[in-house]
């Protein structure tokens, strides 16, 4: 397998965008990260596409969305796919894409993911957003997303006296983040008690302890080793990855406070990458709710399950502190459109490393080696990603 | 909206929905709920029996739904109970099963209650009401 290296990277801010559909989406990511390549690539250099996208577009279900979106930016017969796994989709299209780089079957590929979810009624989009669970048995109850994750929380605080405010930081500390960020759908800070008394959504959250639905799109350019100097003296190679799955219910899992696709995924990516999690320098982690960043401390080795929430209590997880986490504001406060979001951690990885973070005071100093961790509805499917500066 | 389910299949559960009715492994003893085509603790792809779970058991965890965040199938139970809780519950035969909690509701839920299994309506879509498990908390136990 050959080594592979992201060359290029651009994404949408996340929000709520009346004018703009998938396509447009897609090609403001596909512009940016085409003109992020210091010296430049002609888009025909691109060979195969796989793209993200839970929806495909508003929860209507268009088919073979890949070409269409290709066709869009004028590249209508690069091979293209279309990637689904929840919201984990743009985690497996780069995976997917990596796959086909380091394999030889092509030297350039372009990963993306893209979500419009605010077009439909807030009605049409808890329909299609609580399939990706077990439907038969876990909707039956009444189940939403937030409500999946709720009942881990609560299984949480139990086994390890994980509180109610601890759990609120999580938000506190990415929404501080966010607000740094120019392309972040939620640019506030907010403080414990905003949290606590914020519209109860599925007991103990409240609207605060969840990612928003959001408009977006990302898109990362991935060369071989033997090619990457023709496009950039300042590569970002992807020295580990792997992937992990597990039961879609929760009611079908041994424990309900560990991800064991997260666990997979990680311990692949670190084993390929050679390292532990001791020498990753920042992360960008799957929080759609406040727990599942708590839950990816431990699955992802920053420490022992129920001791991690130190890190947050004692600011290591903030940027500035020893691992800063979701600089980039998370799916908390960057926003979540579905699809794009494995992609669009990617993006703040790669802009980084290089230290292009745009605004200065959101630039994570010196940094050699980031994560990035996406996962799929409450547990299902699992990606992780270990990225190195080189050069 | 069509329905997220239809009646064919939920008619394909409804030993499972009214009766909770599961599935043991007879390569390894493991009982299972719902029932799968790979048995969970041995991998086995046959020679299950069906076995009649007790519907008891206790709280594994638990949340409660507010009437906001109803998913739109159930807007009209969040309409009328305001919210209402969804609980984890450990049977006592080993599998773990989400559903809601029937009235009357404690004022305080809390992991370990134990638990029994009644037969209530759940919603009704395309015209029909669909019937399944709810549990409710066994008064006086603990």
């Amino acid at each position: 397998m050959r080594r592979v290296a992201i060359i290029g990277a651009g994404q949408t801010p996340y929000g709520d965008f009346p004018e703009l559909g998938v396509k447009e989406l897609f090609a403001m990511a596909f512009k940016e990260a085409i003109e992020s390549v210091d010296k430049g690539i002609a888009p025909h250099e691109i060979q195969q596409a796989f793209i993200g996208s839970l929806s495909a577009g508003s929860g209507f279900q268009l088919g073979q969305l890949a070409p269409l979106l290709m066709g869009h930016v004028g590249l209508p017969n690069v091979p293209a796919v279309r990637v689904e796994n929840a919201c984990a989709s743009g985690g497996f299209a780069l995976y997917n894409a990596i796959n086909a780089v380091a394999s030889g079957q092509c030297d350039v590929a372009l990963a993306a993911g893209v979500e419009k979810m605010r077009d439909v009624s807030s009605t049409k989009a808890k329909y299609w957003l609580g399939i990706s669970g077990d439907t038969e048995f876990e909707r039956l109850a009444g189940l939403t997303f937030a409500g999946i994750y709720a009942i881990i929380a609560r299984r949480y605080m139990e086994e390890y006296g994980l509180t109610r405010e601890q759990l609120a930081k999580v938000a506190v500390k990415n929404h501080y983040h966010g607000k740094m960020n120019p392309k972040a759908q939620f640019r506030q800070e907010i403080t414990v008690e905003t949290v606590l008394k914020g519209a109860p959504v599925a007991d103990p959250f409240t609207v605060w302890d969840c990612s928003p639905t959001s408009d977006g799109a990302a898109v990362v350019l991935l060369c071989s080793e033997d090619r990457v100097k023709e496009f950039t003296d300042h590569p970002v190679f992807i020295i580990g990855y792997g992937i992990g799955s597990d039961y879609l219910a929760l009611q079908d899992r041994d424990s309900i406070t560990s991800f064991k696709a997260t666990r997979q995924a990680s311990t692949r990516a670190y084993r390929m990458a050679g390292i532990t999690p001791k020498e990753i320098d920042f992360a960008e982690v799957h929080d759609c709710f406040t727990i599942a960043e708590i839950l990816a401390y431990g699955d992802l080795g920053f420490g022992e399950k129920g001791e991690v929430i130190r890190l947050l209590e004692e600011g290591e997880t903030y940027l500035g502190g020893r691992l800063p986490v979701n600089v980039s504001g998370g799916l908390k406060s960057k926003g979540h459109p579905i699809g794009a979001t494995g992609c669009g951690q990617a993006y703040e990885v790669f802009n980084q490393l290089l230290g292009r973070a745009k605004n200065p005071e959101r630039q994570i100093k010196n940094a050699e080696v980031g994560l990035s961790h996406n996962v799929g509805g409450s547990g299902g499917t699992a990606a992780v990603f270990i990225y190195r500066r080189e050069g | 909206m069509g329905a997220h389910i239809s009646i064919p299949m939920y008619q394909r559960a409804v030993k499972q929905r009214y009766r909770l009715v599961g599935l043991k492994c007879s390569n390894c003893g493991q009982i299972i709920f719902p029932p799968k085509a790979g048995c969970k603790s041995c991998g086995a792809l046959d020679n299950f029996t069906e076995v009649q779970l007790s519907g008891r058991g206790k709280i594994y965890s638990y949340t409660v739904i507010a009437g906001a965040g109803a998913p739109p199938e159930f807007s009209e139970e969040a309409a009328y109970r305001g919210a209402y809780p969804v609980v984890l519950v450990e049977l006592e035969e080993g599998p773990r099963i989400i559903a809601q909690l029937t009235e009357p509701v404690p004022a305080e839920i809390k992991i370990g209650m134990p638990v029994e299994m009644v037969l209530r309506q759940i919603y009704t879509e395309e015209d029909v009401i669909r019937y399944g498990y709810k549990f409710k908390v066994l008064e006086g136990e603990k």
